[in-house]
């Protein structure tokens, strides 16, 4: 589906505040500021972008992991400084302090997060039933990465979603890598997407990099489990030219990833970079405004930050953790 | 006018979904072959409600229990049916690591209501897998409610306790209990969740225990009557558990058995027995005893009938601590 010019902005200015926040990540914690760990997204976050893009504000979605689902949230239009400052472990974080990592935005049907990979699948099945059941018109959109598909859950989710003709988009972003494991030590073949067939969902795959591209796929995707036609997949290939979570190695088995093709990665594969130059040659925008885009977004991590260091660090005494286990 | 009249214990599950799912459009059933109805308590139930409420699932339990728990999140009341309780741990991380701990995990802003259930127990000789009883590992951990009836009363009133709960209940039955049949009026009511039960009363030792063991319970203290007094509490709820009534019997009886048809190592009778440690130590005038299954696999055969907690070594169990 075509994208319109306004529809191509609002993915790049989302894109440029997705790179800019997830190098804002980069920062506090190798400034020791985050009290759990990161998962960068680099230049993996185009695919991340274009799936939040153009959901509706009731469309369940679950975030994936990879530059902590930040992209995935931004572009729907949720504040992320409450997550952020649930990563710095502030009561005004999402969850209050409590997870160091989770979200939780229930007014645009982000419930939470989970720390085992693939739990989203079952879990966005469900999502999608009540969907169903009471006719709301809302559809799901389940990302995750190619690692996650390795999980039985994401086998029995596409199952029930095809077997009940399910709103669910199962949006992979597939990087190549299993943590620190190539795909292809891991999975047979080099595209997730071979399994949908396999439950009668349709598929398409999609250059990672090309934020436009990754947009389209979005608007066909959420378009056709919209109209009631069941789920649908969607594969973006991408790259991870870094370590999976800030600090491990970056191997694949026992072998080193190479440090020249990580930056030859990050330099040429960069999709803002990519997503700029279109722009441009289209006439979409012109340098000016690229320019003053970045320009805007360098203000918000300063802000988010100050919102994050007047919260007090969460501490809240057991006494008031225990009884806060169970819902009235 | 209380009709007196008496139903089995699956019939009395059965009235409690048939009368909240007219209560409440969101609540509905999912399980696996649940719409023939494995075992009576959901037989019927699609003719009268429809395949959309009443859903047979695929054998994919993450994905069953995730459809509950997703629906649950947006609004919806979900029964998710185990079969056999054993099942659930197929989807260990959704029971122990996501159903409980997610309202806590998102600042506790939401509710997850969903009732999960699954047949327990030893009985039918067919081992591990079809009898382990889960209530042990569930308790173990925070924010699931878990309950086991004894009487076809106790099922239904639990059962609409279960559904109409803000939190995941697991509710269990013992097979044992299947075709158990006890008085339940056809008035409304229900159990709530964390109240235990005197079944019979007694001055000289207190019996804690649940499900099907009460039954056997009840058989050593009629035994026993004239020789030793017992009191039998049914804890019906495992979490939350009744700690105030149990006290209240120890105030009275000064000593404590648990009949616990789970593994013994690190379950409910040990899970009691050091919260008495530590809420009623000098109520007591000897230790606590427990009469448990052994610490080894539940057995198929015909070994079953000894592994289990039988009448005969609850007697020796209560033997002991009244010496």
């Amino acid at each position: 589906m075509a994208l319109t010019n306004d529809q191509k902005l609002k993915l790049f200015r989302n894109l440029v505040r997705a790179m800019t926040l997830d190098q804002m990540m980069m920062r506090l914690i190798r400034t020791g500021r985050l009290v759990g760990f990161y998962h960068e997204g680099g230049v993996a976050l185009a695919p991340s972008v274009a799936a939040g893009t153009f959901l509706e504000k009731t469309d369940p979605s679950w975030p994936h992991l990879r530059g902590h689902g930040i992209a995935h949230i931004l572009s729907r239009g949720i504040d992320p400084k409450t997550y952020f400052a649930e990563h710095m472990g502030r009561e005004a974080g999402c969850c209050k302090g409590r997870s160091s990592f989770h979200m939780s935005f229930p007014d645009f049907h982000i419930w939470g997060a989970s720390g085992n990979i693939g739990a989203n699948f079952p879990i966005s099945v469900g999502l999608a039933f009540a969907a169903k059941h009471r006719t709301t018109g809302q559809i799901v959109m389940n990302c995750s990465g190619d690692g996650s598909y390795a999980e039985g859950r994401a086998h029995e989710a596409m199952l029930m979603a095809a077997n009940w003709s399910l709103p669910i988009v199962f949006w992979c972003e597939n990087n190549l890598m299993s943590q620190h494991s190539a795909l292809a030590d891991v999975f047979p073949g080099e595209r997730i997407s071979v399994l949908a067939p396999g439950y009668g969902i349709p598929a398409d795959v999609i250059d990672g990099q090309d934020l436009f591209a990754c947009g389209e796929a979005a608007l066909k995707a959420i378009a056709h489990t919209r109209s009631g036609k069941g789920p649908y997949m969607v594969e973006c290939v991408t790259v991870r030219c870094h370590e999976h979570s800030v600090g491990s190695v970056n191997k694949a088995g026992t072998q080193q990833r190479a440090p020249e093709l990580m930056a030859k990665w990050r330099h040429d594969l960069d999709p803002a970079k990519l997503a700029a130059k279109r722009l441009i040659e289209d006439g979409v925008a012109t340098e000016e405004q690229i320019t003053e885009i970045w320009a805007e977004t360098a203000k918000e991590p300063a802000e988010i930050e100050a919102f994050c260091e007047q919260s007090p660090r969460a501490t809240p005494p057991i006494e008031d953790l225990v009884t806060a286990v169970y819902a009235a | 006018m209380t009709e007196l009249r008496e139903i089995s214990l699956l019939e009395a599950i059965k009235e409690a979904y048939r009368e909240e799912m007219q209560r409440d459009d969101n609540v509905y059933l999912l399980g696996i072959s649940i719409q023939a109805g494995t075992f009576p308590h959901t037989t019927g139930l699609c003719e009268e409600f429809g395949p959309s409420r009443v859903v047979d699932a695929p054998l994919a339990e993450s994905g069953m229990i995730g459809c509950a728990f997703g629906s649950a999140l947006q609004g919806m009341r979900p029964i998710v049916d185990f079969m056999y309780a054993g099942f659930a741990y197929y989807c260990g991380s959704e029971v122990f690591l996501q159903a409980g701990h997610f309202h806590f995990m998102h600042g506790s802003t939401f509710p997850v209501p969903m009732t999960m259930v699954g047949t327990c127990g030893l009985g039918r000789r067919v081992a591990n897998e079809h009898a382990t009883l889960p209530y042990g590992a569930l308790i173990h951990h925070p924010g699931i409610k878990v309950c086991m009836p004894s009487t076809p009363y106790d099922a239904k009133g639990l059962m609409k306790s279960a559904i109409r709960d803000n939190n995941p209940v697991f509710f269990l039955w013992h097979i044992g209990t299947i075709a158990l049949k006890g008085h339940v009026p056809t008035e409304e009511y229900v159990v709530p969740l964390g109240l235990a039960d005197v079944k019979r009363q007694g001055r000289d030792v207190t019996v804690l225990t649940s499900g099907v063991q009460v039954h056997n319970c009840l058989t050593v203290a009629e035994k026993l009557k004239g020789e030793i007094d017992v009191e039998i509490i049914d804890a019906r709820s495992f979490e939350p558990f009744d700690r105030d009534t149990l006290l209240t019997s120890i105030e009275k009886t000064s000593r404590l058995v648990i009949v616990d048809e789970d593994y013994e190592r690190g379950g409910f009778a040990a899970e009691v027995t050091a919260q008495v440690m530590e809420h009623g130590y000098d109520l007591l005038d000897a230790p606590v005893k427990r009469v448990c299954h052994p610490h080894m696999p539940i057995p198929g055969g015909y070994m079953e009938a000894y592994t289990t907690p039988t009448p005969e070594r609850i007697e020796a169990g209560i033997r002991d601590v009244c010496r």
